[in-house]
């Protein structure tokens, strides 16, 4: 099958300390705006665009990504991926990030809202070498209904497979059927309502970075929930449940904000959404 | 009758020491909340955590593994071992399915000699493969010529029995509750099996957030008695 409804290609290098596209391509129902330079790092932010305003049935979206030798990316999204009900065949997305040594990805999309009887599937794939940096973020909301009833969707389906020269070293599969589960049920959803993940992934990695991770938060469970732990390399995934977007965006960018400093002695920009 | 299967049943006794006695695969987390308390609580989560997890990590495996011995197929082997080391995001169930699969080879390789057991080993040690008991159980299953959704079906009887008599000991429940819990957990082993045989490989891995976060906050849990 290749009929994708959009697709999106993106290179970016470094050029005398700027990161800058080498090639970009898309075509249907994706595209990316100019970059951003948010600061003097030469780190370029790129927004992706759903032109459509949502995934219909049957959407098949393909994205690559690949950052050369020390190119320094920031991939966000204009909004929220809205993804409507799909009667027939459920909305599909795979992204490919591809990481040389040395450089650095933020991806911090936008949260997903699945609408009524809606059925998506979406797959990762990250392709890193020895030496560079992964900041992934994802939030999933109970979707949207007209009746305003919670987790009106069928099914959501994620994967996030992280390759570390060439070798498989995380593999992050959740599947929500919403339709046939109860959320609410002790070891699901267990009463919160939004799921936050991050997968953190570069050399500094260390125990300690993760104590003060975990000491900085309140864990006021009225609020949230929140585990984290390391991965069998150098970096971590930490998972959130909470009752709204903006406790899992609080906890993300504070979160970011301490990696960021500890690593790179840098502040991460404000991503602004128009 | 295959008398082969009391050798294999011989792996599912509790006393085997592979230290599943010191795991509890999140449930400890539930337990300090106070959300497992008796043995309806804890059918509840053993529920969840057999269909939405357990059948789709080492039940799958169990499955995959044992037709990739029918068809020689080894590399396929070494990949499954990789895909449930590196699918278990909580480091304490990571290290301790790990440390498990090690200590049930070491056991086994000393009853039987099967070369792809010697194999598997040279691999831990050259850390090219990590080691997982539901591998180990089904290459002496598939071994001792035991049928593939019997060794499934006994490997899952195996894990669950060993999780019912930890939580005896942790909530804790009276032992007729524990055998009450794995009574009625047969007709639900038997249900898991039919439902692995159904999967393939694009279902592995797949387990839902609250028992997985709950095994991430075991590391943080203050009182424990278990690793996991």
């Amino acid at each position: 099958m290749e009929n994708w409804t959009g697709t999106l290609r993106l290179d970016v290098e470094e050029r005398q300390g700027k990161t800058v596209a080498k090639n970009v391509y898309f075509q249907g129902a994706l595209k990316v705006m100019r970059p951003v330079y948010h600061d003097d790092s030469g780190q370029a932010c790129y927004y992706i665009l759903n032109p459509g305003g949502g995934y219909l049935d049957g959407d098949r979206y393909q994205l690559q990504f690949s950052l050369k030798e020390q190119a320094k990316l920031t991939l966000t999204t204009q909004s929220a991926t809205k993804v409507y009900k799909t009667p027939n065949q459920h909305a599909y997305q795979e992204t490919e990030f591809i990481l040389k040594k040395g450089s650095y990805l933020e991806y911090i999309p936008d949260p997903l809202i699945m609408y009524r009887n809606a059925r998506y599937k979406q797959k990762n794939v990250i392709r890193m070498e020895q030496g560079a940096t992964l900041i992934y973020s994802d939030i999933i909301t109970p979707g949207w209904s007209p009746d305003g009833k919670q987790f009106s969707y069928d099914q959501l389906q994620l994967m996030n497979e992280v390759y570390m020269d060439d070798e498989l070293v995380m593999y992050d599969h959740i599947k929500l059927n919403p339709a046939v589960q109860d959320m609410k049920e002790i070891g699901f959803m267990e009463g919160y309502t939004h799921l936050g993940s991050m997968i953190v992934i570069g050399e500094q990695t260390n125990a300690e970075l993760l104590d003060r991770l975990y000491q900085s938060m309140d864990h006021n469970e009225q609020e949230y929930k929140l585990g984290l732990s390391m991965l069998s390399v150098k970096g971590f995934t930490i998972r959130v449940l909470a009752n709204k977007t903006q406790t899992i965006e609080r906890i993300f960018t504070e979160y970011h904000q301490l990696i960021s400093e500890e690593w790179f002695n840098t502040k991460p920009s404000f991503l602004r959404k128009y | 009758m295959n008398p082969n299967i009391l050798s294999l049943f011989q792996l599912c006794d509790s006393n085997l020491p592979t230290g599943g006695f010191s795991h509890s695969y999140g449930l400890e987390t539930y337990i300090q909340e106070g959300k497992v308390h008796d043995q309806a609580t804890f059918a509840k989560w053993l529920h969840v955590y057999l269909n939405e997890q357990l059948i789709y990590s080492d039940g799958l495996a169990s499955h995959l593994v044992y037709e990739a011995l029918e068809n020689n197929d080894f590399q396929k082997i070494w990949k499954l071992d990789r895909m449930l080391t590196v699918q278990s995001l909580p480091r304490e169930t990571r290290d301790g399915t790990q440390r498990m699969g090690e200590r049930m080879l070491s056991l086994v390789e000393a009853l039987y000699d099967v070369p792809v057991l010697s194999e598997y080993r040279n691999r831990i040690k050259e850390k090219k493969s990590f080691g997982h008991s539901s591998i180990v159980f089904t290459i002496i299953g598939h071994h001792l010529g035991v049928p593939k959704s019997t060794t499934t079906l006994y490997y899952l009887y195996s894990a669950i029995s060993s999780l019912i008599q930890n939580a005896v000991r942790a909530i804790p429940l009276g032992q007729t509750a524990g055998q009450k819990t794995i009574q009625e957990f047969q007709k639900e082993l038997v249900k898991a099996t039919e439902k692995i045989k159904d999967l393939d490989e694009a279902d592995f891995g797949i387990t839902s957030p609250g028992l997985e976060l709950a095994q991430m906050k075991h590391e943080r849990v203050n009182i424990r008695i278990f690793m996991s």
